[in-house]
């Protein structure tokens, strides 16, 4: 099943008569299939992000739009994107983003606070979602008193206590040494296998791009490529490394 | 030089930060002008430096600014410069070292302040006439209005030193403040807590109970107590403020945090957790304010209600537009004839003679001291007819009454309910007959030189006249001055009938008073009194209140990063707005209420010390809070609206 879908969708930066007119995203259309754990790559200033922010309408497309389910978010007002994004989206963002002026359970519970549910409720879903995620114990501490891996899966459980329709992930191994980044790239795996949600990750590192089951590449605002993982781990990985050397990445 | 042309550009870039900056710093030089010039002024020198007293009341008062806005400029240039901490570490970042930077901020603040301190006085030399007339006209009762424009150079000359000294330890004080930055904290993102607290409710209940205390000793009716307890009083608030502050609020965050059902709902878990974050760095500067809340509120309130009741209270005292004992034979035509000249009018006047008596009567006890009415003091005695006829005259709001054949009221003019209820029902002794009081009226007005005033039946009056046990006489037999009482057209505001009347009774009668003459009096002393709290309390209001604002806009600055995550996850327009509201109106509001609260259980002391005894209504208290009110809600309406700039620009700041 179709979670999203974009059409022709086009980013121009600067105002339209000045002559400094930027093209991040041209005509821009794909899908997004429920359960899909997508990666998006790019060289920098591709328009990977452009895209992201867009999906997570953060961002408004100059043209084009893109649909989540049956509905077109195009035309969605202020209010209603805000709303759109505590529903359907869930973010992970490079730096954790957690606030410190908060707990992490806190943190964790924020959306369902935005949202307006009962505390039991909270409490509810949170068990259910830290359960897994090896954090129960430092809830009730702040960011800055925990690790750093901790605080990333504070922040995946924050993504994910809405059940969004999908998580929106943008570099986020960026921030992270090796042993930590492989920790969050396996959580998200179990949160794509065990909790069947549809992850799109924007990355420029191979290594990362590797967890994924289909990874979309971007040149200078077009989709340049797609690639699917097969059987083989490792075929996978030097098809990613041959096309972004094409690309000019890592 | 280069230092000078980013200094420049930065103000010019930053100007919308800057504004407020700005603002506070003139109002400041205006201030100190406005102050330094009145003391120049050839009027108010007239009016007031003749006496010591104003002098020294107006230097200390001088002082008193000057500190607190030396104290105001530090600590908010302080908060500046850590709201462009950013900035600075940028300058850092690229290899400026700090002694540099702190040259630059140092360049920053000579060139804003030198505008501020051309402006202030600007504005001070423009408003210097204003302002002197504001305070002769409510220090004196005849100021007709007529005053030249004058500009004071010495006072710009002292304002500039001051100010440029002021400026200096300003810049070296951000200098160590910028000494106190850490590169790295740049790049950490503000990720450490620097103001948690837990609180605790030891400290918490210390802190009311410390409070209340003072509040109890301040509320006693006892004027000794109140007198006594004083200094107690205010350290006992002014530490339970500071305590509360300190260890008691993050305790009452922490209890409100504690109630899950009404802390989760989304715009208190983030203003809560945001405040509560924040408490500790912010409790010191709310206690301050408080504290600086109440004083100023109490001296607004008093000047206010001083100034309000200057009237009644001269009437209080006085009883009737004029009164003079003796000569009336003489000088009864000549008064009259002043009149006609000034085209007054007598409304009505009447003489009454001045008749004592001197029963025998018990010694009462009244708490462990003893109230002596009889032994060597005599009463004033009035027949119930000539009582009501003088209570016609006077401004006062006294009831007729009527007596009883065998009865007597009491009047005193420091009457408490102490002595009312011992001496009710006392009786008092004459040669052949004894009356019982049955009433007491609280006034001053009738004595004319006694101490103790009876009012009788006027059958009784005769027949006590007739025994002699009434006399006009003294102990020499040589009869007592009659009094005559007046009262007139247009009694405060008629001056030259007053010096006119003052040439005719000056020694010629055995004693004479006008309300004017009075009045007069009263309005220098408590105009400037008045005057001073007023002005003390304005820029108390705006210095505090700006204060609050930098802390505010600082906070702001590092707070931005969070609003733009909670956009992402889907805060709305609408709730962000709340939030922000949330977040800022304790600020505010918590040191408003803590102030005004405070100042309530001043003015109650004020009240048994000054108050009780000038405003002649049963319940003075009452008429003090309901002059003070009215300070209340202009000090609320100051500060809410900048309730409503800071939170303008916090929403800026944070979008």
């Amino acid at each position: 099943m179709q979670i999203l879908k974009a059409e022709n969708i086009s980013k121009v930066y600067g105002t339209k008569k000045s002559a400094k007119q930027y093209m991040a995203l041209k005509s821009i259309s794909f899908e997004v299939k429920e359960g899909e754990f997508i990666g998006v790559m790019g060289a920098s200033g591709s328009g990977k992000t452009t895209l992201l922010n867009i999906l997570g309408s953060i961002d408004k497309p100059t043209t084009g739009r893109f649909f989540m389910g049956d509905t077109d978010i195009t035309t969605f007002n202020k209010k209603q994107l805000a709303k759109h994004r505590i529903d359907n989206i869930g973010f992970i963002f490079q730096d954790y983003n957690l606030l410190e002026t908060m707990t992490l359970k806190e943190n964790i519970i924020l959306p369902l606070a935005l949202s307006g549910y009962k505390p039991n409720a909270m409490e509810e879903k949170l068990m259910e979602i830290t359960k897994n995620m090896g954090i129960t114990k430092v809830l009730e501490k702040y960011p800055y008193e925990v690790s750093g891996g901790e605080q990333q899966r504070a922040a995946a459980c924050r993504a994910l206590i809405t059940n969004p329709k999908i998580i929106l992930a943008d570099e986020p191994t960026g921030n992270l040494d090796s042993k930590s980044g492989k920790d969050l790239l396996e959580l998200l795996s179990y949160i794509n296998g065990e909790y069947k949600a549809t992850i799109l990750m924007v990355t420029h590192d191979v290594f990362a791009a590797r967890y994924c089951k289909k990874i979309m590449f971007i040149r200078d605002g077009e989709i340049y490529n797609e690639l699917y993982a097969g059987n083989n781990k490792k075929e996978f990985f030097d098809a990613i490394i041959d096309v972004m050397s094409i690309l000019g990445g890592e | 030089m280069k230092l000078t042309t980013l200094a420049l550009s930065n103000i010019k870039r930053n100007f919308k930060k800057y504004a407020m900056y700005f603002f506070s710093l003139s109002f400041s030089v205006f201030t100190a002008y406005t102050f330094f010039a009145l003391m120049q002024n050839k009027y108010v020198l007239m009016a007031f430096t003749y006496d010591d007293r104003y002098k020294a009341l107006l230097k200390s008062f001088g002082i008193i600014i000057i500190v607190f806005v030396m104290f105001f400029l530090i600590s908010s240039n302080n908060s500046f410069i850590k709201a462009r901490k950013r900035e600075i570490s940028t300058y850092a970042l690229f290899g400026m070292t700090n002694g540099r930077i702190g040259r630059l901020i140092f360049l920053e603040t000579i060139i804003v302040g030198t505008i501020a301190l051309i402006i202030g006085i600007g504005v001070g030399i423009f408003f210097s006439k204003l302002m002197a007339m504001i305070l002769l006209d409510i220090s004196l009762a005849s100021f007709t209005g007529k005053i030249e424009f004058t500009i004071a150079p010495k006072a710009a000359y002292i304002t500039t030193i001051i100010f440029m000294s002021i400026f200096c330890v300003m810049g070296l004080s951000g200098l160590r403040v910028i000494n106190k930055f850490e590169l790295v904290d740049l790049f950490k993102a503000h990720k450490v807590s620097e103001g948690r607290s837990k609180g605790s409710v030891i400290v918490l209940i210390l802190s009311l109970i410390l409070i209340g205390a003072g509040y109890y000793l301040a509320s006693s009716s006892n004027v000794r107590i109140v007198v006594n307890a004083a200094i107690p009083v205010l350290f006992l608030v002014v530490t339970g403020t500071y305590l509360f502050f300190w260890g008691g609020l993050p305790k009452v965050l922490n209890l409100i945090k504690s109630k899950k059902s009404n802390y989760y709902r989304g715009v208190n878990l983030i203003s809560v957790s945001a405040f509560y974050h924040r408490v500790k760095s912010i409790a010191m500067v709310m206690a301050t304010i408080a504290v600086l809340s109440a004083v100023a509120t109490t001296a607004i309130a008093t000047g206010y209600t001083l100034y309000n009741n200057i009237e009644n209270n001269t009437y209080e005292q006085l009883g009737y537009d004029m009164y003079f004992y003796g000569g009336q034979e003489e000088l009864l035509g000549d008064v009259e004839a002043a009149f006609e000249a000034h085209g007054n009018e007598i409304i009505e006047e009447f003489t009454a003679q001045r008749y004592t008596c001197s029963p025998s009567a018990d010694v009462l006890r009244i708490k462990n001291s003893s109230f002596n009415i009889s032994k060597d003091d005599y009463f004033r005695v009035y027949s119930e007819s000539i009582y009501n006829k003088l209570m016609s005259i006077t401004r006062c709001d006294y009831k007729t009454v009527s007596i009883k054949s065998g009865e007597a009221i009491y009047v005193y003019p420091f009457m408490i309910d102490n002595i009312a209820d011992a001496i009710t029902g006392q009786a008092l002794t004459f040669t052949d007959e004894a009356l019982k009081v049955t009433a007491t009226i609280r006034a001053g007005i009738l004595s004319f030189g006694a101490i103790h005033t009876i009012v009788i039946n006027d059958a009784d009056f005769d027949i006590l006249l007739n025994s002699g046990d009434i006399t006009d006489t003294n102990e020499g037999g040589a009869p007592y001055d009659k009094v005559t009482v007046f009262k007139y057209q247009q009694p405060l505001s008629s001056p030259e009938l007053n010096r006119e009347l003052t040439q005719i009774l000056s020694g010629n009668t055995g004693s004479f008073r006008t309300a004017y003459t009075l009045y007069d009096e009263s309005l220098q002393t408590f105009g400037l009194v008045c005057f001073i709290g007023f002005f003390m309390g304005g820029v108390f209001i705006l210095m505090t209140a700006s204060l609050l604002y930098f802390k505010q806009i600082m906070a702001a600055e590092e707070e931005r990063h969070q609003y733009r995550m909670l956009r992402k996850i889907g805060m709305d327009d609408y709730m962000e707005k709340r939030v922000i509201a949330k977040r800022l109106i304790p600020v505010f509001l918590i040191p408003l209420l803590v102030g005004i609260v405070h100042s309530i259980f001043a003015m109650k002391s004020a009240d048994t010390l000054v108050f009780s005894n000038m405003i002649a209504d049963e319940n003075s208290y009452s008429t003090v809070l309901l002059c003070s009110a009215v300070m209340y809600g202009i000090y609320a309406i100051v500060y809410s609206i900048f309730y409503f700039i800071t939170k303008g620009q916090y929403s800026r700041i944070v979008k």
